[in-house]
């Protein structure tokens, strides 16, 4: 026995070095069968616990959460552009894709650009084409989709592809412009065709009022907001404002119709505008893309 | 006696208290406070003067400020301490905006409203179990070694 217990290495168990009978070697050994068990039992506990835990995370606040598309008062009441053109719209029809809401941390900054950072992030399916001039003058902006069951959060980042619409009135282009122009007693009626595809990436939306912030059992609404006074320039903007500085007016447009028609897509217009006209067009079509007042961070697709 | 004291002794210092109260003195007294000071401007570097300002609190849909730039485009308000988180301040002028985000207070605070991760759950469960395991580990070991010396 000596031999064994010094053959024992340290910190093993010595207990089997006394001598006892065979019965009672049985009821320990059953008792340590039986202690060996618990560890297993709690860890079987504890796992379910950890699953439960998930599941809940899994069946978290939800909301509904609305996605709409604004052309503002430019594209639903008509506006003068920067060089005195009286512009109304008739249709702008948009393509809309991959449209996706954040809950981004840290905030996505659009003047950074990059990819959005976020734990949390909620879509539509599918494209949407849209008419922004749909309505009357003080028709709402346009609800292009909702998703019913998003996580509640405040969704401060927003995203979504200008594309080619497969179908439809505006099919083959990503965005369609129809309007007339009238200046001077000079009417010209226009169809300006966009088939270059965007993607915008906006942080917050900026405006009146917060967006994005879903509650439990809550509506909220994110809204991509697109600015035709860029393309036109506002008259009832100061005519050194950026706004008007880098916009190409109406003018060129007005130059480049036949008939008092123009209808072209952006291989007619860089046939029909200048190189300099055309070049600030295509420079100002990334910039349409907003949400509220908020710029977006775009790429050409 | 000692009340008779006592009394005009108190009586005496009350007045004092109050004519101290009473008198044209001075008091200054100061708070440490974290000012934050945000310069608006158009991409050209033009500042944004009379730009309207609006900060909002984290996590508040309400403005919990508004007001305007200097013409300098600059704007100084003093967040409330008791309300750690990212603090969004919004300026806009004649169809122009831009939103800038500041965290406020400490890094537990500031991503405390986030939530955990599915991952970070995941991983805190298993905390658990480890904890569950080695806890039964270490006291099944102990009855182990203690049983036989009680039946010694």
């Amino acid at each position: 026995m000596e031999a064994m217990k010094a053959a024992q290495p340290a910190g093993s168990r010595v207990f089997r070095t006394f001598p006892f009978t065979h019965r009672k070697a049985r009821e320990i050994d059953f008792k340590e069968k039986k202690m060996n068990k618990l560890p297993i039992t709690l860890m079987i506990l504890a796992l379910l616990a950890s699953v439960t835990l998930v599941g809940c995370g899994g069946t978290a606040e939800k909301g509904t959460l609305q996605f709409n598309a604004n052309g503002e008062d430019f594209v639903r009441q008509g506006f003068v552009s920067k060089d005195g053109w009286a512009i109304t719209f008739d249709h702008v029809y948009i393509t809309l894709a991959d449209i996706t809401a954040y809950q981004s941390d840290p905030p996505y900054d659009p003047h950074s650009g990059g990819e959005v950072q976020s734990q949390v992030r909620v879509g539509l399916d599918e494209a949407h084409t849209v008419d922004l001039a749909e309505g009357g003058e003080d028709a709402p902006p346009i609800l292009v989709g909702e998703v019913k069951d998003a996580p509640a959060g405040h969704y401060n980042a927003i995203s979504w592809k200008m594309a080619r619409a497969s179908s439809g009135p505006a099919s083959g282009y990503a965005l369609v412009v129809v309007g007339s122009a009238e200046k001077g007693g000079q009417t010209v009626n226009f169809t300006i065709k966009i088939d270059q595809e965007y993607t915008y990436t906006c942080g917050e939306y900026v405006g009146d009022e917060r967006k994005g912030m879903l509650q439990k059992d809550g509506t909220a609404d994110l809204e991509m907001t697109f600015h035709f006074d860029h393309i036109f320039g506002d008259a009832d903007t100061p005519m050194d404002d950026a706004l008007n500085v880098s916009a190409l007016g109406c003018e060129p447009f007005a130059g480049a119709a036949e008939g008092g028609t123009l209808d072209a897509d952006l291989a007619g217009l860089q046939v029909k505008l200048s190189a300099r006209d055309y070049q600030m067009l295509v420079d100002i079509l990334p910039t349409l893309g907003h949400a509220g007042e908020g710029h977006c961070h775009s790429e050409v697709y | 006696m000692k009340w008779k004291l006592i009394l005009p002794l108190t009586l005496l210092l009350a007045l004092g208290l109050t004519m101290q109260a009473s008198a044209h003195g001075a008091r200054i007294e100061y708070t440490i406070s974290i000012a934050v000071e945000i310069r608006a401007t158009y991409d050209t570097g033009e500042p944004m003067g009379g730009g309207q300002v609006t900060v909002y609190a984290p996590d508040d849909p309400t403005p919990w400020l508004e007001g305007v730039c200097d013409e300098d485009g600059r704007f100084v308000f003093t967040p409330d301490p008791s309300k750690p988180g990212t603090w969004d301040i919004q300026v806009r002028q004649a169809g122009h905006g831009d939103m800038v985000h500041i965290p406020i207070g400490d890094d537990m605070a500031i991503s405390g409203g986030s939530g955990y991760t599915p991952l970070q759950i995941v991983l805190m469960g298993a905390c658990v179990v480890w904890g569950f395991v080695g806890t039964a580990f270490f006291f099944s070991r102990r009855l182990a070694l203690s049983l036989p010396k009680g039946r010694a």
